[in-house]
């Protein structure tokens, strides 16, 4: 009986939920909609979409490129990619295609072309602001113009402005980017899948709702053709596409390979890896060219997977931060963080845990070996961890510094925190002093953590920071780290170029080299090198130096632009911390974007075509979407929604049921008593 | 001693726990505020760095008045912590006043249980650190999926968007739902 009723009032509930559901998902308004019938964002497309913007009513409808070519050239390491588009207006109005697509944080955009029947008309690069005023202008005037932004890191938008009924505008975007060898593989990745983007707490099935402004302007299939020319400078043991049939032709000594069907599908990326016949045990190569007065160098090295059955000896101390800022969820992924460090540990290796909230305190007074007793106690440990107090980080680096080294072995120090400290600068000074040999790892847990803190923290203690902000990845990414961190095959890396050159590196040089992590560092040198480069460390069998010849790269410069925006990467990672320079920053990032000619966080690329084609009396003037975007863009940032109930009312309930039923209990027995 | 009698006491004592637990979470929601608010005081008056207890790690970011109610104070940071002791402010969202929609988040079973009662057109007032107010007026208030929506950062006038879960009366503190009041600056 009353497990009918308790039915009954559940299906009450979830129908009450459902209809509110549905309410929620027809008012449209304030709120960004995720669901798929809405208007498209930026969020909601993936590569190679285009969005068609009525020019009337600033209406926002997908509309799907007619055909796309990409073609490919791959020297050495480099590899430089021409998108060449042809967008079709199919509707009987002037429009505004915007087209957005995701690329590696190391593409280097540098070229836009578009094309209007015979004549092609080049994008030049201006301030960010600037670019879109040109482009702005273009668009009220009726002249065809198109502008390519930067998004984020790895998101780039095109903006073609006045698509004539019934035509079509073909853009051209070329982009460099650096292939480093992993696990020696190496991967040509095309990006082309129209994948949504993921939202922390949405279900991943969502119920379409048609939106009666809407229509799909165009519906063909894709067209991709894909052609990439490979000459890798080694004799390639294997070549395959993972995706996509490719036809293969060897041409000139080079290897030519075209992707044979014509209607592919574009639902997943494109990706080509080719391994070499001599794989060596260690990849190591330098590539310079001159560019102006410098000279630019590349180089890549790359640890095999294992460099040795032995591996350095080393010592693995978590810290983990139980102030009352982690509560919540950050708490529970820090957890799972943390025993999954533990349960990677092997007997050969040596741990211990500290906690800190108001106080710092450690599980073991030393490093313990790893074995069954010490693991067991580890897990009660951190199955006990609350998060509850003040952040006294000071007394757990105190205690951490303190602990008993080991000359032998490498000391790893995995810290996990969400960094909410006030004294930042003076906690990064004491790591920088008592550091030693010893290499300290962040890894910021939570929706916001101080993201600064964080990377001067890791510079300060010669290790790597991580950022999880999603409890979907803590697994996957805690994973990676580990296995790295179990795996160092060269620590003290140290670059010497020729003749005491001194080189200015894009970005800071790593200091330890993990299995089957890549290293690709660009650099500036005042003058042409002669002679051979020095890479210098110690590895698992002691000290280890290689001595690489310099080549000389042939064929299409590229290495200057690569150098930029390596740089420029490493530049906006420092602003994004934040701090007192970040006016200088910016304007660092624009000048090097400027002289490269490089679409950036404050630059953007813009071709404008000089004859109005949109007649202006034709009634059809463009208008400003309404609303709160960038201007121009129909996307929003938004965030997600806090978890806003105690369990108070719960645990009331709970504990009137409980007192009831004692009482219940009992009456009988008074009854008995009474009587 | 009766296992019958054993059995009594220990659900007792169980379900004067659970009492006490959600005792607990409403005499740290009242005190935290007073304490709070306390400290708030102080600042006016000029004390330097003042938190409401030592080891606190967040700032107030400013006083919140929904038409008669308040003050209450409003913390930095949407975490589980903060949220047991008074409204919260998203870190991502611009501070009151700015252009652009502040986000503020409460537990709907403490501090923002007045939102229920909330009406169109009623005024909410931040006083912000500093004693500059900012005025506004609530312009809609609709329950949402938080499945399935997400609350835009960006608007083109100051806005401010008050969010707590609801329904107000159920009991499971993990429901999707959520009552969403907006106010624009008037």
């Amino acid at each position: 009986m009353n497990r009918t009723r308790n039915a009954g009032t559940l299906g009450w509930r979830v129908r009450l939920q459902q209809g509110l559901g549905m309410l929620v998902l027809l008012s449209l308004g304030f709120f960004g909609p995720t669901s798929r019938g809405a208007a498209p964002t930026v969020d909601d497309a993936g590569s190679g979409s285009l969005l068609l913007r009525n020019a009337v009513n600033g209406e926002v409808s997908w509309a799907l490129r007619q055909s796309t070519r990409i073609r490919a050239t791959v020297t050495g390491n480099v590899a430089r990619v021409i998108v060449v588009q042809e967008f079709t207006n199919s509707a009987d109005e002037w429009v505004e295609g915007m087209y957005v697509f995701p690329l590696s944080t190391t593409a280097a955009v540098d070229e836009l072309q578009m094309q209007i029947g015979e004549r092609r008309i080049r994008g030049e690069i201006q301030r960010k602001a600037e670019a879109r005023a040109t482009y702005e202008r273009a668009r009220v005037e009726g002249r065809q113009a198109s502008l390519v932004e930067q998004q984020r890191p790895n998101l780039f938008t095109t903006a073609v402005a006045n698509i004539a009924p019934k035509s079509s505008v073909t853009i051209e975007i070329a982009y460099l980017d650096t292939i480093a060898p992993r696990d020696g593989r190496y991967t040509l990745a095309l990006p082309l899948a129209i994948t949504p983007r993921y939202h922390p707490g949405e279900p991943a099935q969502t119920e379409a709702t048609p939106e009666p402004t809407l229509e799909l302007v165009d519906a063909k299939p894709q067209r991709i053709d894909i052609d990439v020319q490979l000459a890798p400078g080694f004799a390639m043991a294997t070549l395959e596409s993972l995706h996509h049939p490719i036809k293969r032709h060897q041409r000139d000594g080079q290897q030519h390979v075209v992707l044979s069907a014509k209607h592919v599908p574009a639902d997943r990326d494109f990706e080509l890896v080719w391994t070499p016949v001599v794989a060596p045990e260690l990849h190591a190569a330098v590539f310079s060219e001159r560019s102006g007065d410098d000279t630019f160098a590349i180089v890549t090295l790359t640890p095999p997977q294992r460099v040795s059955t032995r591996s350095l000896p080393r010592e693995v101390l978590f810290i983990i931060d139980t102030s009352g800022s982690m509560s919540g969820t950050s708490i529970d992924q820090a957890r799972v963080a943390l025993w999954l460090g533990i349960e990677r540990l092997t007997p050969a290796d040596r741990f211990n845990i500290i906690r800190f909230s108001n106080d710092a305190s450690s599980l073991f007074r030393t490093m313990q070996p790893v074995n069954i007793a010490t693991r067991m106690r580890a897990g009660a440990y951190i199955a006990g961890l609350d998060a509850d107090g003040g952040t006294e980080m000071r007394s757990a680096l105190e205690l951490a510094f303190t602990m008993p080294v080991n000359s032998e072995t490498l000391r790893q120090i995995v810290f996990i925190t969400d960094g909410s400290v006030g004294n930042e600068s003076e906690l990064v000074g004491m790591i920088h002093q008592r550091i030693q040999s010893a290499r300290l790892f962040t890894v910021g847990i939570g929706s916001a953590p101080n993201a600064y803190f964080m990377r001067e923290a890791a510079a300060a203690g010669r290790g790597s920071h991580l950022f999880i902000a999603d409890a979907a990845q803590v697994t996957e990414r805690m994973t990676d780290l580990f296995r790295k961190l179990e795996q160092p095959t060269l620590v003290d890396l140290e670059l010497r170029w020729p003749d005491g050159l001194r080189a200015e590196l894009a970005a800071d040089l790593p200091r330890d080299l993990y299995a089957g992590d890549p290293l690709v560092v660009a650099v500036k040198l005042p003058r042409e090198p002669r002679g051979l480069l020095t890479l210098s460390g110690r590895g698992p069998d002691g000290p280890w130096m290689r001595q690489l010849a310099i080549q000389k790269t042939h064929g299409e410069p590229g290495l200057a632009k690569l150098w930029a925006r390596e740089r420029i990467g490493a530049l906006a990672r420092r602003k994004n911390f934040g701090g007192p320079d970040s006016n200088q920053l910016e304007q660092q990032i624009t000048a090097l974007a400027l002289a490269h000619h490089l679409v950036s966080d404050y630059t953007s690329l813009v071709a404008v075509d000089v004859t109005p084609v949109r007649p202006l009396g034709s009634g059809a003037m463009p208008l400003q979407v309404p609303g709160s975007a960038p201007a121009g863009t129909a996307w929003a940032r938004s965030t997600g929604f806090a978890p806003t109930a105690t369990p108070g009312p719960l645990l009331l309930w709970i504990g009137a049921l409980l007192l009831a039923a004692a009482m219940l209990w009992v009456m009988p027995a008074l009854r008995r008593v009474r009587a | 001693m009766s296992p019958r009698r054993i059995g009594v006491v220990l659900l007792v004592a169980a379900g004067l726990g659970c009492l006490a637990a959600a005792g607990w979470i409403e005499v740290k929601a009242v005190a935290a505020q007073a304490l709070i608010d306390a400290a708030w005081l102080r600042a006016e008056r000029g004390a330097p760095n003042p938190r409401p207890w030592p080891w606190a790690d967040t700032r107030p970011v400013g006083r919140l008045f929904v038409g008669v109610h308040g003050p209450l104070v409003i913390l930095e940071g949407s975490n589980g912590r903060n949220l047991a002791f008074g409204p919260t402010h998203d870190p991502a969202s611009v501070q009151p006043g700015e252009r652009g929609n502040a986000i503020i988040s409460a537990h709907r079973d403490t501090h923002f249980q007045l939102l229920q009662r909330v009406v169109l057109g009623e005024q909410v007032r931040i006083e912000l650190p500093g004693g500059a107010r900012v005025d506004y007026r609530v312009t809609d208030a609709r329950v949402v999926d938080s499945r399935r929506m997400r609350i835009s950062l960006d608007a083109a006038v100051p806005m401010l968007t008050l969010v707590t879960c609801y329904p107000f009366n159920a009991v499971d503190p993990g429901g999707p739902l959520r009552y969403v009041v907006s106010a624009e600056q008037i």
